[in-house]
């Protein structure tokens, strides 16, 4: 008997139990179609934030800090060692030392890290927000290089901004699209919020306010200064900005190491009248020895020169931090996400083997009869055996096919059910699920063996019926 | 021509079909030992047509089941065509269950979910007929049995003696040497069992086809068979030839 003739015999016999071939394959069906939405959420989620680092360019990111914090102890609970390294006598992040770094071989740029809060007036409206300096340099990377609106701007000394786009609407602005009418949803307009167009909004005048230190006032009440806090001797310092481009909205994926509100130029952010703490803690901390910047971004040119150059910074004594080694961690997180949902899946398709071996054994003791007449005329054990083996292989197979389309129409269900749900939150459209071929091919594969290992009992029963008892004239 | 069998030579050893030496087949049913064939020992020659008669539960279709490989032997030796099956592999069982013996049963044992073509043309996959030729040879072997016309009907819709007839036709599927008949007019009426009797003697003749008939029907048995086995508590009793006593 050839392997066509198996296959006619088993698919006749799946045919002739029509209904009930068609409930036991739909309880594979949905076995697989958890198992794949399940999983397919767990690598979607993955390669979302996989991208949105690489995105972010993460990837070729190191963050320099003064203190060289012993992470492996700290995380292996040597709490000692990890303290020990803040207690020791960290080294200045000055300008020399960023000339320094940007001798490494690999280092495409650095540039200290200049954050600080202030407050900013436009379109009569006002916000509080965090300014970022940022070199011109930063143009052709993301996310300076995919704006909204306008452009980055020109040099490091022009008195351009980036604006961030959750900062428009802290200004109670919404951008209308270009060449459409963009009506405002009632609960914006209750709230005072006005369309404009981006070509408006490009150019326009922002006013930024950041707070001195009043030595006027210090001079006059110098006891004051350091009793309350009440009337602290402050002043505002006002400065006058031209919006020069729009950042996209970050997608809800996005860690945003650039999410401050407004981005100035480098070297005009830097001679910004401020205050040179964003915490108390910076204030207690700052002694003339350790002046400097407390922080540096350094860009590698390529992924592979992270661990090198981060090698390198360590070894001046600075801390160092990339997304490299966290990647090892992320990675092995996702696994574990993964596999409890695919532990979901795996359930389901369980379930679905016992309903396999359930009604093969149910059709076997239908069938004792047959099976026996097979015999007499001939059939061997292991051909009885091949038939029943091939139905379970058949049912996990089509089982499989219509499980992984099952799988696709759940996930682009709650694909648009939960963005819808998102958008109204204001997140960008977001990929939740993703089917790399391998998992595709994998639910195939798994759909398949778990039928056959589901038939191996009932085959093998099968294959021993007895065929004198079988044919006994009752 | 579809059927040619190897005609038996001349001498005694090519001659013998089935020897059955010393043959017994005990089971156990409950707690209770049954002994279905006490140490019985006959043979038969090439193109014979026996009848094996005796009351309920003498053993005759646990000899039948022997021969035709179904059951094996708790003790002695079974020699069909030359092989002995007490030594055979479940493997060997198989093959000579397909190309040594066909079977036919009192109840028909058809496939009820196939039509009578279908029943005849599950025996030609058994035995390896391809594909295509497996229709036409099955739709041969149903004309040659007097089914021409009823070939595409389920079991359900063919009377017991058209049943019996697929049945006829599936056991020669494979072109056995020995028919083993299994109370074969115990579900047929008086006119009925007599066609498929005469179906028998006709197959037993113009074949030379060796057959083994069980049947509790001694009348009828006398008249088609040549020779007459009577067993009776797992022991033969009488054996009577048309010749004479053996």
């Amino acid at each position: 008997m050839t392997a066509v003739d198996l296959a006619q015999l088993a698919l006749g016999n799946l045919r002739r139990t029509k209904l009930r071939s068609f409930l036991t394959i739909l309880g594979v069906v949905v076995g697989i179609g958890a198992l794949l939405s399940m999983v397919s959420f767990g690598t979607g989620m993955q390669k979302n934030v996989t991208r949105a680092l690489e995105d972010n360019d993460l990837f070729t990111s190191i963050f320099v800090t003064r203190q060289k914090i012993d992470f492996d102890a700290a995380v292996s609970g040597d709490i000692e060692n990890a303290i020990g390294s803040f207690e020791k006598p960290a080294p200045v992040l000055n300008d020399s030392v960023l000339q320094s770094i940007l001798g490494i071989e690999g280092v495409d740029m650095a540039f200290p890290e200049i954050r600080f809060p202030g407050k900013i007036f436009s379109f009569g409206q006002s916000a509080k927000t965090t300014i970022q300096a940022l070199p011109v340099t930063m143009e052709r990377f993301r996310p300076f290089n995919s704006l909204l609106y306008g452009t980055f701007f020109r040099n490091d000394t022009c008195r351009g901004a980036v604006l961030n786009h959750h900062v428009l609407r802290e200004l109670k602005i919404r951008l209308s699209a270009p060449g459409a009418h963009t009506p405002l949803s009632t609960e914006d307009s209750l709230r005072g919020f006005r369309t404009m167009h981006p070509d408006s909004v490009i150019g326009s005048e922002i006013e930024l306010i950041t707070t001195i230190v009043d030595i006027k006032k210090v001079l006059q009440n110098p006891l004051q200064a350091v009793t309350g806090t009440q009337n602290l001797p402050v002043r505002e310092s006002r400065l006058r900005f031209r919006i020069s481009g729009i950042l996209p909205p970050e997608s809800g994926f996005e860690s945003g190491r650039f999410n401050a509100g407004i981005f100035l130029p480098f070297h005009t952010a830097r001679s910004i009248p401020r205050m040179g703490f964003a915490s108390v803690w910076d204030l207690l901390d700052s002694t003339p020895e350790n002046a400097g910047y407390g922080s540096v971004y350094v860009r590698v040119q390529k992924m592979r020169d992270v661990e090198s150059v981060a090698a390198s910074i360590r070894a001046m004594g600075f801390g160092t931090f990339s997304i490299m080694d966290q990647l090892k961690e992320i990675r092995q997180g996702f696994l574990i996400l993964d596999s409890l949902l695919g532990a979901v899946g795996v359930i389901a398709l369980f379930v679905a083997a016992l309903g396999i071996i359930n009604t093969m054994v149910m059709s076997i003791l239908e069938r004792t009869r047959e099976i026996g007449v097979m015999k007499a005329i001939g059939g061997s054990e292991a051909e009885i055996r091949a038939i029943f083996f091939i139905e379970a292989g058949v049912i996990g197979f089509l089982g499989g096919i219509f499980g992984l389309g099952l799988g696709w129409i759940v996930t682009r269900i709650a694909n648009v059910v939960g963005n819808h749900l998102l958008s109204a939150q204001g997140v960008p459209h977001v990929r939740f699920f993703h089917f790399p071929p391998w998992l595709l091919l994998g639910a195939l594969a798994f759909s398949v063996c778990v039928s056959l290992l589901a038939g191996l009992y009932p085959a093998s029963r099968a294959a021993r019926v007895d065929p004198v008892k079988a044919l006994r004239h009752d | 021509m579809l059927f040619t069998y190897k005609r038996g030579m001349s001498f005694q050893m090519e001659n013998t079909m089935i020897q059955v030496q010393n043959l017994s087949r005990t089971y156990m049913k409950g707690m209770v030992k049954v002994h279905a064939l006490r140490n019985i020992s006959f043979s038969m020659s090439r193109g014979e047509f026996t009848a094996i008669v005796g009351r309920s539960g003498s053993g005759k279709s646990t000899l039948l089941n022997l021969i035709g490989g179904l059951d094996t032997a708790t003790s002695g030796h079974l020699i069909v065509n030359q092989k002995d099956l007490t030594s055979m592999k479940r493997m060997e069982l198989a093959h000579h269950r397909r190309f040594t013996v066909g079977m036919i049963f009192q109840s028909f044992n058809l496939i009820p979910s196939r039509t009578a073509l279908e029943n005849v043309s599950l025996a030609l996959t058994f035995g390896n007929v391809p594909g295509k030729k497996r229709d036409l040879l099955a739709a041969a072997l149903l004309s040659k049995v007097g089914l021409n016309t009823r070939m595409h009907h389920k079991p359900g819709e063919l009377s017991g003696g058209e049943a019996q007839r697929v049945a006829i036709a599936r056991a020669l599927a494979n072109h056995p040497v020995i028919l083993l008949a299994d109370e074969p007019t115990g579900n047929l009426d008086v006119k009925t069992s007599a066609e498929i009797l005469d179906l028998l003697v006709a197959l037993n003749r113009s074949e030379g086809v060796t057959v083994l008939m069980v049947t509790h029907d001694e009348k009828s048995a006398g008249k088609t068979a040549h020779r007459m086995i009577q067993l009776q508590d797992g022991r033969i009793i009488h054996d009577i030839s048309s010749r004479g006593p053996q």
